[in-house]
This record gives C-alpha cells, structure tokens and sequence, in this order.
C-alpha cells in the first residue's frame, strides 16, 4: 500500500491573533448563511495576562471520524487523502455527528418551518461534496471546490500570520517542529 | 510624523515588516495594536519571535492582542509616552549603555535630553506612567542589551496633544541606542490604513505641497514650473496673495472655519465642504461636526460607499453624494507603509455610473476651466535637461506617475517610472521577502523601490540613514534639512560617518547649485550651470542627481539627527499631562502648552481647557480608542459586509466588571458615557479582563447613531449598513496636538451613567 | 399541570428565540468542550454515544423488533390466545374521555415507532428525504404524543399504582405461559399493564424531554446549568437515554399490541367500546371482579 497524504489542519496558537480572517474568509468563499460558521474563532480567557489563547477550530477531519461512524443513514464518506466530507442529500439533519464531534464541528441551518434544521454543514476543507466536481450543484451546496483546482483551502490561504496549517499531517508536524525549535534559538 | 521628521529629515517608517523577522533581536511595540490594525504586519513580529528568538515588548493602556503575545507587557496610562520614555533614557544613561560613538558622531543636542532624563527616576516614572519601576527597569536593560532593536508604533502615539513630542521621544530612544540606520533597528512607525504613506507623500495635507515641499514662495515657483503653468496665474486662483502661504485649514477642525467658535483666521468662513475620500465621522467632535455639515451651504461626497458624513447631518438640501469608483476599478500606484510602491491593476471598470477619482477631479477642472493648466504637465518630459511639452495627449496612469517621478525630489521618487513599478508588480516572486532583494532579471533592485529610489537607476533604500551601504545600493546618512550650524554646533555628520563608496570623507551639507562644484570637487560646463536649479529639491534638469550619482553622494546631504527642535514650543521632548487628566496633582506638575494662536487658521485651547475645571472630579474614567480588527477607520465600508458586521454585531465598550458593577451594569448592559464638552453615547457594557477598572476602551469604527437617536431614516434607500452605532468620536474630548492639530483621540475622561 | 403544558408549547413556540442565541455549543464553549471530550469527568459521553451508536444501537433494536414479534409468535401457535366468553355480561371500564385520550396515543405510538426505527435504520433506506421527512412526523407526533400523556397519566395513574399481588402476577407471568384459564391476581390492571404504564408515561416524559433538547440543539433554559453539564452533554445525555428508553419502549409496545389484538381475543374492543366481558375480568383481574362484587357495583 502506498503511503496516502492525510489532510490536517492545525492552528498554531502562538500565531493566532484572533484576526476572524479564516472565518470570514470561510463565510465569503462559501456564501454561507451568517447564521453558520464553519470556521470559528475563539479567544480564552479575554484579556487575562498570561494566559489568554486564541485558536480556530473547524472540522479536523478526524481519522476514524466519530460522525461518520455514528450517522444513521450513512452519509459521511471519507476521501483518500483523509478529508471527511459528506452527502447533504442523504443527510436528515438529525444531529447526532454534532453529539459525537470532539470539536463541535457540524452545524444545522434552521431553514425550514418553525425553525426545522436543515442538513448538516461543516468544513469541506474546500473539497465539496459527493456532486460532480466544480459543478453548480456542488457549490451551491457545498462551496467553492479549492482543493479540485489544486488551491489550498481559504482559510489557510487567507491566514495573515500563518497561523493555520493544513496539508499533509507529516509535512504540517514538520513546519510546527521547526518553529518550536527555533524558539529559544537565535539569542546570541 | 512632523516629530519624526524634524529630528532625522523624513516623517517615515525607517526599515521594513521584512528586515524585523530577519534581523530584529528586540521589538518594543508602543501605541499600536497590531494584531488588530494590522495582521500582516503583526505576522512579521511572531515570524520574529519564532526565528531569532525576539523579544517582543508591548507598551498599551488596554491588554490587546498584540499584548496577548508579548514577552514583556506594560500597562501604561493614557498620554504619558514622554514620560516612560525619559523613564528608560534616565536608566540607559545612569548605567552609561547609550551608543556614545553613534551620539558623539551623528547626533546633534544629546546633552538636553541627558539632563531632561536626570528628573526622570523610576519612581517618578511610576507615579506618572503607572508601570512599576521594577518593569520600567527591566525593559530599559533589555533594550540597552539587546541589538539591534525595533521601535514600533501607530496612532497610539500621535493621536495624543503631545502627540509631536511622542514622536520625537521614540526617534531619540533609538538614536540613543545607536540603532538607527541599522538592520534589525529603526523605527518602524506603521500607517493606519492602506496607502495612508502615499497619501501624505502626495500632499492630503494643509500645510504642505506635494513631496512635503513647504508652502513658501520658492516651492510654488518650482511647481509652477514643474506643472507648466505661470506663477502669476497660481496665484490668481487665491483670494489674496498672502493665503497663498498660509496653512489650510486641518482635517481635525475645519468645522470651526464653518462654526467660527473659536477665533478663525481667514477670508471667509467655509462654505462648501468636497468630501472625497476621507471618513468625516472618524474624526473628534461628531456633534460640532455634525452642527458645521448642517450650516454648510453645500455638502458633496464623492465616494465608493455611502459616507456617514451625509447621514449625521439633518440637511435635506444641497448635499450631493457622488459615486466614486474602487481602486478595483482603476490603475495606479500607492505606496506601502515602508516607502515602497506597489502598482495596481485595473480589476474591472468603473461599475453604473461611478467614476474614477481623477475622473472626477477632471470634469470639475474642466467646469471651473482650468482643465488645460491642471493637466499640461502629464504631456511634458524633461529633454536636453529643459522640461518641455512634448504630445498633445497624456495617457493614465503613466504620465501622471512620471510627472510625480520627475518632480518630487524631495522624497527620491526619481525611480519610480510605471514601467519599473509595472515590472515589480509582474515579478513579486522574484524578490526576497525579508531582504526585499531581488533576484533574477529584478537583481540590484528592492521590492517596490521604497523611496528615496533617487534616479531610474537607484535600486531605492529598503533601510533609512543606513551609512554603511553606498548611497547607489540604498545607503544614505541622515538629510541635512535643519541649516548647517546651530548655536555655533556644525550641524553635518562627523567626520567618522562616511557613507560607504562616497567620495567624500564624513558630513557634507545637501547640494546647491552653489556649493556643488566645491562639495563634489568637480567643474560644471557654462550649459550644466545655465540648466542647474537652485538646489537638489527643484533641479528640473536632473543635474545635480546625476553629479551626486557620480560621486556615490545623496543630494540631501549627509547631517546629524537632531534632539532639540528649536522651532518648536518644546525644543526639548517633556512630559505633559493630557488635557482632560485624571490626575490633577500632575496637572500641577506637568501642565500643557499655553493657549495657541492660528494654528491651521484657527486658535486652539490647551492651558485654559485643562485647568477650565478639576475634570477628574466629575469625569473620573480614563476613555481609551481601540481598533477592532473587522472594522476600519469610520467602518463605513466594513459594515456593508454582513460576515464582518456579523462579528461586532453592535457599538460596545470594554469596561472591567469591577468598574462596570460598581456602576451597576451588568455584562450586556446599556451606559451613557458623558464627555467634558457636554455630548454623550449609549453603548453596550461589555466585561472584559483587557482594560483596568480606571479605564474604559471603546471601538471607533461605528456611526450611524448620535448621542442616543437612532439616524438610521437619513440613509438614502439601499445605503444603510448591516450595523450602525454610536460613535465614539462623539466624546472624545477636546484637545489637539500643538503642531499637527490631530485630535487627543487616545487620551481623555468620561463620566459613566447606567441607562 | 397546565403551567408544565405552557411550558412545553413555550419551547415549541421559542425555538427562533432560543437558536438566536447560538452561543451554547458553537461559542465559546468550543473550547472547553473539546478539552473535556472523553475525559472522565464528563463520563466519556462524546466516545460512549458513539460506541453505544455504532457498535450497538442498531443490534439491540434489531433484536427488540425482530426477537420479540417472534417470542409472541411463538407463544401464539405452541400457548395459543386466551379465549373468553363474549357473549356474557360486559362491563363498563373506559370512559369516552380515556377511550379518545388512548385513540391519541394509540395514533401518536403508531407514527412514533415506526419513523423512529426508520431513523436508527435510516441508512438501509439510503437516508435522504423518505428518512428526513420520517423525522419530521416523529417530531410532529411527539406534540399528539405529549398531548394524551398527560391526562392519561392524571386519570390512570393511582389504578396503577403497584400492590403486593402484582408480585405473585410477575412470578407466574400474568399466566401466558399456561394454557389453563385460571384466576390471575390482578387489579384493573395487572402488573404487566402497569409496567407499561409507567415506562409510557414517565419513559414517555423523558422521552419528550430530550427529545425537545435534541430539536433545539442550542437553547438556554438553565436546564444544563441545573444538572452541572456543559449543553453539549446535555444533549449527549438526551440521545443515550431516549436511545436506550426508545428500545424498552419499543418491545414492550410490540407486547401492549400483542396482548391487546392476540393474546386475547377481543380484548382490543374494551377500549373501542368501553366494555370489557365480564369473563375476562373475572379470570385476568379477578381482585379487581372481587372488589366489584363487594361493593356491590357487580
């Protein structure tokens, strides 16, 4: 078996600035409802000296991805090179991927009447849907396809001090190992 | 940047974000929220701290982001910059760390500070700065032993009535230090918006023409000449003469030439206000401005997004509000915070009916009919050292860049031709991001050409007063802008300071018609000495440039940095307390400036302001501005944006939960916050950890509602963003600085009220 | 009663209110909630839901709708239906307002159980609409449901009280296992009834409880904050106990149905009619016949 690249996102925190520019870099590219943010930023422990930490958090395309296994009717797949993406023609939107989500990746439009929720939406890592790729349908559902025109997803590229990361969870680890290394270099 | 200016010769950001990450070993950041202003300038610090280890020292009144990731924060109080500042001086000098072969050769005046420095002991600088000495301490030694170091600020600097003593104040740190002129060093002062660097260089400004050439007989001929027109005809566009030297008036309080509050001094109050380009409800004093827009005879905006200058006012005639064209939907170059240029490409064309800023600019030149004059210089090139009509027609952008190329020499931007900058802008990935080098076919070039790029040959000067580069590969010395000797001091660099590959051993005046031949030992021919201009500033023919070339010499000279500015009413930087202090026992000791008189056409308070009443007693909150990072400036375009305007829903203020319960608020809940001058604001309280309970930290970005009435029936149909709030600039309270005139927006006094 | 009903349409008729807030889940509570994912102190709820859901759930209920229609199945053919004379006397035991209440329930189970099982099943019918719009009636039927619980629950509630005889009914299990008639200990209802009765309606209040929770997702009624739990547990609470509720539920409404239309014959026309034979109380709720007799209403 050949060795597969295994899509990672990673935030490093000592980057981080709570500049919401993935987020809203996210929301633009995908025109998602307001209400959605497949990508959130958060800051922990405002203003608290020492110890306050901003980070963002969207699907981390888990390997053995808990709502894929837990999803009733199935409609999760998960590519070759590890991103978790899945069917919102199958899905019933009925929550449970959010119940077994660590980082409280998917989120339901509430569309229908009396506030129903819609089908699930979550990161794509900028890989679309099950659709044809690059088709009308797969963006309207899903948003732009990125990683189908070789791009690397927006959030990243938009990232102003590159703080996250995504590619192959190898090359990733290796970047974040360089910066941690380095600090603490240099003092001479 | 006057302060800036006035010490070394040009009011801008010495190095480049790229020359921190690669060489800074300290940042000490001060007045500026990067993190929230600027992220991309904010990733060059952490690419810093993560590659060489750099320390990173932050200086705010409020906890920000950017503090959020310092090595070493420092809490200090609103306006007392001076102050801290001479706090570290009194240290570096009692422990004798300055740079004293750097002082001793290119610094003039460094005894005054030394003495100034003396009163500042670290337990003074506590009781007026509010950082604990022992921190005050630490950070001197660690910029004293740590080089090269970055000195970093924004607008948390100048917005300030002392504004121009702050600007000072930094520059002299880092001479003291000896970092000026060095990679890794420098003063790294970042502009607010995009292209703000460029505006300033093509004279936004009421005190100035274009290139910062002063408003005095002399330059009006040189732009007369350079834009083809006669002398005489300029002069006739004035009322009189004499305005023709005379300041405009400023940004910050043109409403008083309407209102005439206060005593005014010119020929007629304003009566029509051209609003193109500029955030009017991002200024101080939104109820007085709001009163002159009313009292106008004729307000026109001109611009790509609703201005809230047309909301804020109750008018209902005579208010135009003309659709301008994005720089999406032109051509051109602006200029980076570093002095670099970058071009920019048409995206589309002017979308419905909006046109271009010069296309506006155009058709009122042709109705007031001075189309012909106003553009005659775009069909002219400097031939056989003459400068000459030579087409009938002008093509944009490139003729108006080369007519900027060829004629603001004060600033070096001799190099910037549109095929320069064109290559620049096609070959980005042939240029190195931290050297700002390039490679390739762009070798012996810097990215952008960051002025002074002298000729077309010039690779421009990534690093300002670096004498240890030639001044044809970027090097320079400091200008000779301020006389050749004061009080009997020689005024030119020491004979140490040669700058690398000159022809001429240490210090040499800024060249002139009269003293090149002896400067640069060289014989002018009779035709050279019939074309030569008077000095390097309005020498058309490009002579003076060339003969400078020769000799490895920047026409500007190669002087001293100065640290007492006699012209000024502070030749030496001091500690004075903000106009509206919460500390009246300072105010005793350190008072402001005496009242001032015709200042940009009009007197302004200080003195009588600050002692008009013990303010801390009724007003005993310290209001602090802050940059929120979806919004800038007025946010008029960001809040048309409903993922942006999704983030700060609605205007708030961050208030400690000690201070907001003492008041009663609870996290959520609305305020009143009464200003000195009257005017109040009703925001949102919301706790946060990042301000102490003396201080409360408000966004400037909103408008759209005033002192508690919702504005929002005087958006033209359509134009109502998805947020509206109240704006701070409401309450900022009244005060400006002694030269510049930018309003006290960073210190100031409030009074909350639960509402 | 009534203040609980109001509160129950309150929340159906806040859910715009109560998503608007969008703070409980996707907030700042992000953090701490991923940080306490799988740790002991919130009882591993994320990875036990999702061990429960994907190596179990659907075996056990496979097994409750499969097994248990079989065992009955079973004990039809080799046990056989109770017989009981129909022609004899009737009595009267359900009023025509518990008969229409049991109508309601009756209705509500029909739809519930069914677009449930398509739910957990969801995935062998290709998911999509047919299962999406299976949710919807299930959510729809949760208000006829809730609707009839609570008077059924009110005028039912003290008959079904447990007594020491509904022991001696348990050890011999109602006398299915025989095919004997026989006199049987047992009250209006016997205990085999009365478990039902409670799993249906205190099961059934849960039920709808987190039920309610799943559907809004992102509320804040204090409900989380009364049980120390961050909202997402809460709602990993809700899906574990309506799950495995769900299953109980299931079997013992397959046996409510069994016993009802074939265990006994005719028996479902009690609650049709409102008269049960007089045979069959005598024999299958033969202290409720005694009391009868003794205080003469017989």
């Amino acid at each position: 078996m050949s060795e597969q690249a295994r899509m990672k996102f990673f935030c490093d925190t000592n980057r981080c600035i709570e500049c919401f520019g993935c987020s809203v870099a996210c929301a633009e590219a995908h025109e998602l409802p307001v209400s959605i943010s497949r990508r959130k930023v958060i800051t922990m422990n405002k203003g608290v000296e020492g110890k306050e930490v901003s980070t963002s958090i969207a699907c981390m395309h888990c390997t053995d991805a808990p709502c894929a296994q837990v999803c009733p009717v199935k409609c999760f797949y998960i590519r070759e090179d590890g991103i978790v993406l899945h069917d919102k023609n199958k899905c019933i939107g009925c929550g449970y991927c959010l119940y077994a989500c660590p980082f409280g990746a998917p989120q339901f439009p509430r569309d229908g009447a009396f506030g129903t929720k819609g089908a699930m939406d979550k990161c794509t890592m900028c890989a679309g849907g099950p659709e044809e790729t690059n088709s009308a349908a797969e963006r309207h559902l899903y948003g732009q396809n990125r990683i189908a025109e070789g791009k690397v997803p927006i959030c990243a590229a938009m990232c102003a001090t590159n703080a996250l990361l995504v590619g192959d969870a190898e090359e990733v680890s290796a970047i974040y190992r360089q910066r941690v290394t380095s600090r603490g270099k240099g003092g001479a | 940047m006057a302060g800036v200016a006035n010490t070394w010769g040009y009011g801008a950001m010495t190095n480049h974000f790229g020359d921190v990450v690669g060489n800074s070993k300290a940042i000490f950041v001060i007045g500026a929220n990067s993190a929230a202003a600027n992220p991309i300038g904010m990733k060059h610090f952490l690419q810093a701290k993560d590659r060489n280890n750099a320390k990173l020292i932050v200086i705010d009144p409020v906890f920000t982001r950017t503090a959020a990731k310092a090595d070493h924060y420092l809490r200090i109080r609103t306006g007392t910059d001076v102050a801290f500042i001479y706090g570290l001086l009194h240290i570096i000098f009692k422990n004798g760390w300055e740079d004293k072969e750097f002082i001793n050769d290119r610094v003039y005046g460094m005894d005054e500070i030394r003495k100034e420095a003396e009163h500042w002991t670290p337990e003074e600088t506590e009781n007026v700065t509010g950082i604990p000495a022992a921190q005050i301490i630490q950070v001197a030694t660690l910029m004293a032993k740590t080089k090269p170091a970055t000195v970093v600020w924004a607008l948390g600097i100048t917005q300030h009535s002392t504004g121009t003593s702050n600007t000072r104040i930094l520059p002299i740190l880092q001479l003291v230090l000896g970092n000026m002129g060095k990679k890794g060093g420098g003063c790294n002062i970042i502009r607010g918006h995009d292209n703000v660097q460029g505006s300033t260089d093509m004279c936004n400004l009421a005190d100035s023409l274009p290139g910062y050439y002063g408003l005095a007989e002399g330059s009006w001929k040189y732009f007369a000449k350079a834009w083809g027109v006669d002398y005489e005809w300029l002069q006739k566009r004035f009322f009189a003469p004499e305005w023709m030297n005379k300041k405009g008036f400023s940004l910050s309080k043109w409403w008083q030439g309407v209102l005439q509050e206060e005593k005014t001094y010119s020929s007629s109050p304003v009566r029509a206000l051209w609003v193109q380009g500029n955030g009017i409800t991002s200024l101080a004093q939104q109820a007085k401005i709001k009163e002159a827009l009313d009292k106008l005879d004729l307000l026109v905006i001109a611009e790509p997004f609703l201005n809230e200058a047309a909301v804020i006012t109750e008018r209902k005639d005579n208010v135009y509000i003309l659709p301008v064209a994005t720089q999406f939907e032109t051509e051109g170059s602006v200029t980076a915070t570093n002095r670099s240029a970058q071009w920019r490409s048409k995206v589309v064309d002017p979308l419905y009916e909006s046109k271009t800023d010069h296309d506006v600019m155009f058709e009122f030149a042709k109705k007031f009919g001075f189309y012909e004059e106003y553009t005659r210089a775009m069909k002219m090139e400097v031939k056989d050292g003459v400068l000459t009509e030579t087409k009938k027609d002008f093509n944009w952008p490139d003729d108006a860049s080369r007519e900027l190329a060829r004629t603001l020499k004060t600033i070096g931007l001799g190099g910037w031709t549109p095929e320069r900058l064109r290559a620049h802008q096609e070959n980005w990935h042939m240029f190195d991001p931290i050297t700002l080098e390039g490679y390739g076919p762009m070798k012996g070039q810097y990215y952008g050409l960051p002025w002074p790029s002298w000729d077309e040959n010039h690779p421009g000067s990534p690093i300002l007063y670096d004498a240890e580069t030639a001044v044809n590969e970027g090097g320079m010395g400091f200008r000779n802008r301020f006389g050749l000797e004061h009080e009997g001091v020689s005024q030119l660099a020491a004979d140490a300071v040669t700058v690398k590959g000159s022809k001429i051993k240490g210090g040499y005046p800024e060249i002139t018609k009269d003293n090149i031949e002896k400067i640069l030992g060289i014989t002018l021919t009779a035709k050279e000495k019939e074309l030569i201009g008077a000095n390097w500033k309005v020498d058309i023919s490009g002579i003076i440039q060339e003969k400078c070339r020769a000799a490895g010499v920047a026409p500007y000279g190669n002087a001293r940095a100065r640290t007492i500015v006699w012209e000024f009413p502070d030749p030496v930087p001091k500690h004075r307390e903000p106009i509206h202090s919460p500390r009246p026992d300072l105010v005793e000791k350190y008072p402001t400036y005496a009242d001032q008189t015709d200042n940009f056409r009009v007197d302004v308070k200080f003195i009588s302001e600050q002692t008009a009443q013990e303010w801390a007693k009724d007003f005993p909150t310290m209001l602090v501005t802050m940059r929120v990072v979806n919004l800038s400036g007025a946010g008029m375009l960001e809040r048309t944006s409903k993922y942006l305007s999704h983030l700060t829903p609605e205007m708030f203020a961050n208030i400690h939960p000690d201070l907001a319960l003492k008041y009663g608020l609870r996290d959520g809940d609305m305020m009143w916050l009464h200003a000195p001058q009257g005017t109040k604001i009703k925001v949102k309280a919301v706790h946060d950890f990042s301000v102490t309970p003396d201080r409360i930290a408000l966004p400037y970005n909103f408008a759209g509602v005033m002192q508690g009435v919702d504005l929002s029936a005087n958006y033209p149909d359509g134009t109502k963003p998805y947020t509206i709030g109240e704006s701070s600039n409401t309450i900022i309270n009244y005060g400006y600085d002694i030269i510049t005139q930018i309003p006290e927006f960073n210190a100031g006094l409030c009074r909350i009220e639960k509402a | 009663m009534k203040n609980f009903l109001f509160f129950i349409l309150a929340l159906f008729f806040s859910v715009s209110a109560a998503y608007a807030a969008d703070t409980r889940i996707w907030g700042e509570m992000i953090i701490p909630n991923i940080l306490a994912y799988g740790t002991a102190e919130n009882y591993n709820l994320g990875p036990l839901f999702v061990l429960l859901q994907s190596q179990y759930l659907r075996l056990v209920f496979a097994v409750a709708v499969i097994a248990v229609p079989a065992i009955f199945a079973t004990h039809y053919f080799i046990v056989g239906p109770k017989v009981f004379i129909h022609d004899g006397n009737k009595i009267y035991i359900f009023s025509v307002f518990q008969r229409i209440i049991h109508l309601l329930a009756a209705v509500a189970f029909l739809l519930l159980v069914p677009t449930g099982l398509m739910i957990i099943f969801g995935r062998y019918l290709g998911g999509g609409t047919l299962v999406e719009f299976a949710r919807h009636i299930h959510g729809f039927a949760t208000i006829v449901f809730l609707v009839s619980v609570i008077p059924m629950f009110l005028f039912w509630f003290v008959e079904m009280l447990p007594t020491t005889y509904d022991i001696k009914w348990v050890f011999i299990l109602g006398g299915y296992l025989s095919k004997q008639k026989k006199e049987i200990p047992a009250g209006k209802f016997n205990a085999g009834q009365k478990m039902w009765f409670w799993m249906c309606t205190l099961g059934g209040f849960v039920m709808i409880a987190t039920g309610i929770f799943m559907y809004l997702q992102d509320f804040d009624y204090g409900i989380a904050t009364a049980l120390g739990v961050s909202q997402i547990d809460l709602l990993r609470i809700s899906v574990i106990a309506h799950n495995i509720l769900a299953v109980m539920i299931t079997a013992f409404f397959f046996t409510h149905v069994y016993m009802s239309l074939f265990a006994i014959k005719g028996a479902i026309h009690s609650i049709i009619t409102g008269y049960k034979e007089e045979d069959e109380v005598k024999h299958l709720h033969s202290m409720y016949y005694k009391k009868l007799l003794a205080s003469g209403k017989k």
